[in-house]
């Protein structure tokens, strides 16, 4: 009897002990030995609590690297820099797996890609590409770097148009001008304000009016770009500006305020750049906008996109900019 | 009124007797918090998508206000896993009884003995509230704090005084419990009268004594009762009975009521007007100072908190309750009119909980599915449901609910107002300025739930 | 009438009835409110954690809403409750929702895109107007009142005195 109550008793305990302690420290065990193993998990966190976990990512070159993604907080996304492959939105709490497979040694950028809070831009990670070293030319120097223009001396245009300047009405003009003038390089090498000093002195010109001028100006730069680019260059923009300069380009985003806040070191606290600013939009050729994009505001709050976007994207960019200042 | 005894089958009566129904129960609740404990702190710390949250503030909750209180009583306390690690190092048995256990055993201190401790809980947890419901690491701590606590008191005193006298949902179960349809009571209490040794109350070998230190052969109100079953165990005649009642028979029971009880259904009334405010309704201040705690925001909140639930509702109904008392040129006691008129509170109380439960609930019910596939947050797919999207469940359902509730709940508090007034000596106008203090704060309510 | 028999008509079955009867017609009887005529209506409702600016939208039955939808910090969302409606909003990018608000009330305005801790209690209200539904919940609760205190209170023997005792 003593004994059949013993053995009543140790199998409740036995059944407890499960519910209440074996559970717990399996579930713990399992846990432990996911985190232990591959996939790696990586946690998307807004920057203000440390950004992604872990921010270095190892792989070989060839192999393939498994990642659980998963957010911690807000919406967040992730994309490799300058790469094809789709971004993932990662919606929190939410895992989602993916592989990567890497060719070529090196240090990939990783970021994110939804807009989650002022420091959004700063949520960046690397992956290490480990591998035998492959022989790549060394990469040319930007173009600002080579016309020697100082990303952060002041730009500003010493003559500005009365009204918005249109490419239409300059194409109207049906004049001819010289490629040494609407060709790519020298679109990019000159800010528009230059361009209108060079068609301003020409003959050509001499009976047009100041504003006339602007308009071929703003026909050379339309020209420069496609319609489908400037789509483009418009989703880029929304993306990943217009937070900061406004959706009108007036740098009014609504990041602005908090990009003044977090200005750090001697530079100025002026806020993300007005576009529709014409002295200092007119002021500023391609070259420098392409050269201010990749590398950053230098503590004035706007990001680097160097790593991030290709050249070609940064270029589209720059010339999608042009569009808060002159009409089609 | 009729009762229907349950128990009146032997089967039924041999079910409820029986540990190991019980046990089974209880070891699904445990492994149920060892589950929310785990994910609370390994799993994600997204609250809508973690196991603990969701299952815990969403599902339990709503399981426990919906279902488990107005239709069963205190039932939950009987497989609750809190206490239940306390309770079986306290016995030295999870199967019993055999012998002594370990612990003090000591009696709980007598000032002690009543509800105020809770009345102090449910506030602190209402202050705190918000973090720990939308935080997973917070509920967990809370959670496992809980045991901890349950355990050590289980050691240091007799029976289950963390159920009794601390546990701040106990003391919301417990007054709410009184407008269940189902009840534990003596048959015949003449018998109890006769049994020396009073079994149901200091134990035998068949079973313990009541843990919820209430003497069954006096029982006439859920309000303590945990529906634990010891008493059918113990009482040698077969003397205990559940039963299916009316609903709401305990409130026209006036004895054995205290302050403290009389002062809790105040304050639930008065709290469950503060949440669906706070929490639910349309301005968003009073909601974020609720939540930042420590901040000058949250002391001001907390100050206007504290000042609503302690001192307006409760000068409210005083004010209410004396004027009645003048307009009738009744001659009674304040204190025994407050007394007597505050389990009149209960049915519109817990009409407003139900009411801020469903418009919490229906909206937020779709996230139990994924967070079932994944407790852990590890990539899990287990019921393939891992991928679901949030979804509000009937919108237009929930304002319709919600008003039909409140008014059942305003409609049955209108009635005990009046029974009560009647049963004082009935004279007119007693009743009158309760009623309109219970109109005016249902349509607050119904205010800033639904519109 | 004398007195008694007034009161034996409350506590009968006909003013139990009655109230039924004055409850169907509150619920029922059609709104006497005449509509504005519906405009077209551009709103702008910013969206930040965890709050919308403004919290109550107010416009009337009919009415061709846009909300224009500006998140100011994360990702968020708008759902309103009842019209099925919703939105993603990123900041940067004003999200546009519209619909016509052919029914009359109040809607829940509800964030469905997590944004941290205190999402499920980002909400607002889209006010829907002409509305007399609160006059008539207001009326509904006069007559539960109504309803319960003039029911006849559950015949029981007195209690307080004894245990607990049942009916055989």
């Amino acid at each position: 009897m003593a004994l059949g109550l013993l053995g009543r008793e140790t199998a409740a305990r036995i059944a407890v002990g499960v519910a209440g302690l074996g559970l717990p420290v399996a579930l713990f065990g399992a846990w432990q030995w996911v985190h232990a193993s591959q996939p790696v998990t990586l946690h998307a966190r807004m920057s203000e609590v440390g950004g992604w976990a872990p921010e270095v990512l190892r792989v070989e070159a060839g192999r393939p690297l498994e990642l659980r993604l998963i957010s911690d907080d807000v919406v967040h996304g992730f994309a490799i820099g300058q790469s094809q492959v789709s971004p993932i939105d990662l919606l929190p709490g939410q895992v989602v797996t993916t592989t990567l497979t890497f060719d070529a040694p090196g240090s990939y950028s990783y970021y994110c890609t939804r807009w989650c809070g002022p420091n959004h831009w700063r949520m960046r990670g690397v992956i290490e590409v480990t591998g035998p070293e492959v022989n790549t030319a060394a990469p040319s120097p930007p173009l600002y770097e080579v016309l020697g223009i100082d990303l952060d001396a002041p730009h500003p245009a010493a003559v500005v148009p009365q009204t918005r300047p249109s490419a239409a009405r300059g194409a109207q003009l049906g004049l001819i001008l010289p490629e040494d003038l609407t060709s790519r390089d020298a679109y990019a090498s000159r800010s528009p304000a230059e361009t209108w000093r060079a068609l301003r002195a020409m003959p050509v010109t001499e009976t047009l009016t100041d504003d006339q001028v602007w308009d071929l100006v703003a026909w050379i730069w339309r020209t420069q770009a496609s319609e489908a680019a400037l789509q483009q260059g418009a989703e880029l923009f929304a993306q990943n500006c217009a937070a900061c300069h406004g959706e009108g380009g007036s740098g009014d985003g609504v990041m602005a305020s908090s990009v003044v806040a977090g200005t750090m070191g001697p530079v100025e606290a002026t806020g993300p750049a007005d576009f529709t600013d014409a002295s200092r939009a007119l002021g500023a050729s391609p070259a420098l906008l392409h050269g201010k994009i990749s590398r950053g505001g230098m503590g004035t709050g706007m990001p680097y996109w160097g790593p991030i976007l290709t050249e070609e994207e940064i270029w589209i960019l720059t010339d999608y900019l042009w569009t808060f200042q002159f009409e089609e | 009124m009729t009762r229907y005894e349950l128990t009146r089958s032997p089967g039924v009566r041999r079910l409820l007797q029986s540990r190991w129904p019980q046990l089974t129960v209880q070891a699904v609740a445990l492994a149920g918090l060892a589950l929310v404990i785990a994910s609370a702190l390994l799993g994600t710390p997204v609250g809508n998508r973690n196991f603990a949250i969701v299952m815990v503030w969403i599902a339990w909750w709503a399981a426990l206000m919906l279902v488990a209180v107005p239709l069963l009583g205190r039932t939950w306390c009987s497989i609750c896993p809190l206490p239940l690690p306390g309770e079986w190092l306290q016995r030295g048995a999870v199967l019993g009884p055999r012998g002594r256990g370990f612990g003090l055993g000591l009696r709980w201190p007598k000032r002690l003995r009543n509800l105020w401790l809770q009345n102090g809980a449910f506030v602190l947890v209402a202050l705190f509230s918000l973090p720990v419901l939308t935080q997973p690491r917070l509920t967990g701590l809370l959670l496992a704090g809980l045991v901890l606590l349950a355990i050590a008191l289980s050691l240091v005193f007799e029976r289950r005084a963390f159920c009794r006298y601390v546990c701040p949902v106990g003391g919301f179960i417990g007054l709410y419990a009184q407008a269940a349809p189902i009840e534990v009571r003596v048959r015949d209490a003449t018998l109890c009268a006769a049994h020396a040794t009073k079994t149901c109350y200091t134990g035998s070998e068949k079973g313990y004594g009541c843990p919820w230190q209430v003497y069954p052969g006096a029982l006439n109100a859920n309000t303590y009762c945990g529906v634990c079953m010891e008493c059918l165990r113990t009482c040698p005649y077969d003397n205990v009975a559940v039963n299916l009642r009316p609903f709401g028979a305990d409130l026209s029971e006036v004895k054995g009521r205290g302050l403290d009880e009389t002062f809790k259904a105040v304050l639930l009334l008065g709290s469950g007007l503060a949440y669906s405010g706070v929490l639910l309704g349309a301005w968003s201040t009073a909601r974020l100072a609720a939540a930042n705690i420590g901040s000058i925001d949250w002391l001001v909140y907390a100050a206007g908190f504290l000042a609503f639930v302690l001192v307006l509702v409760p000068a409210f109904l005083l004010l209410a309750l004396r004027a009645g008392l003048w307009l009738s040129g009744s001659r009674l006691d304040i204190l025994r009119a407050v007394r007597a008129f505050s389990p009149a509170l209960i049915p519109l109380g817990l009409s407003l909980w139900i009411a801020f439960s469903l418009s919490f609930l229906f909206p937020n019910i779709s996230y139990i599915f994924p967070v079932m596939s994944d407790p852990l947050n590890l990539g899990w797919n287990l019921l393939g449901t891992a991928g679901l999207g949030w979804t509000p469940y009937g919108p237009a359902l929930v304002p319709l609910l919600t008003v039909g509730v409140v008014l059942v709940g305003l409609a049955w508090t209108s009635r005990r107002i009046s029974a009560t007034a009647e049963s004082l000596g009935g004279r007119a106008g007693l009743a009158l300025p309760l009623l309109t203090a219970a109109f005016v704060m249902a349509a607050g309510a119904l205010w800033l739930l639904v519109f | 009438m004398s007195r008694a028999s007034l009161q034996s008509l409350a506590r009968g079955k006909l003013l139990p009835a009655v109230l039924g009867l004055a409850g169907l017609v509150v619920v029922f009887s059609p709104s006497s409110a005449a509509p504005a005529s519906p405009v077209d209506r551009t709103l702008r409702l910013e969206a930040r954690s965890f709050e919308y600016s403004p919290s109550v939208l107010t416009v009337n039955r009919g009415d061709r809403v846009t909300l224009e939808v500006v998140a100011l910090d994360v990702v968020h969302g708008v759902h309103i409750d009842g019209l099925g409606v919703e939105v993603t909003a990123d900041p940067g990018q004003t999200a546009r929702l519209s619909f016509v608000a052919d029914r009359a009330g109040a809607f829940t305005i509800r964030c469905n895109v997590t944004c941290g801790p205190l999402h499920p209690f980002m909400l607002g209200r889209l006010s829907v107007a002409p509305s007399d539904t609160p006059w008539r919940v207001v009326l509904l609760a006069g007559l539960a009142v109504l309803f319960g205190a003039r029911l006849p209170p559950p015949r029981s023997p007195v209690r307080g005195a004894s245990a607990g005792h049942l009916a055989p």
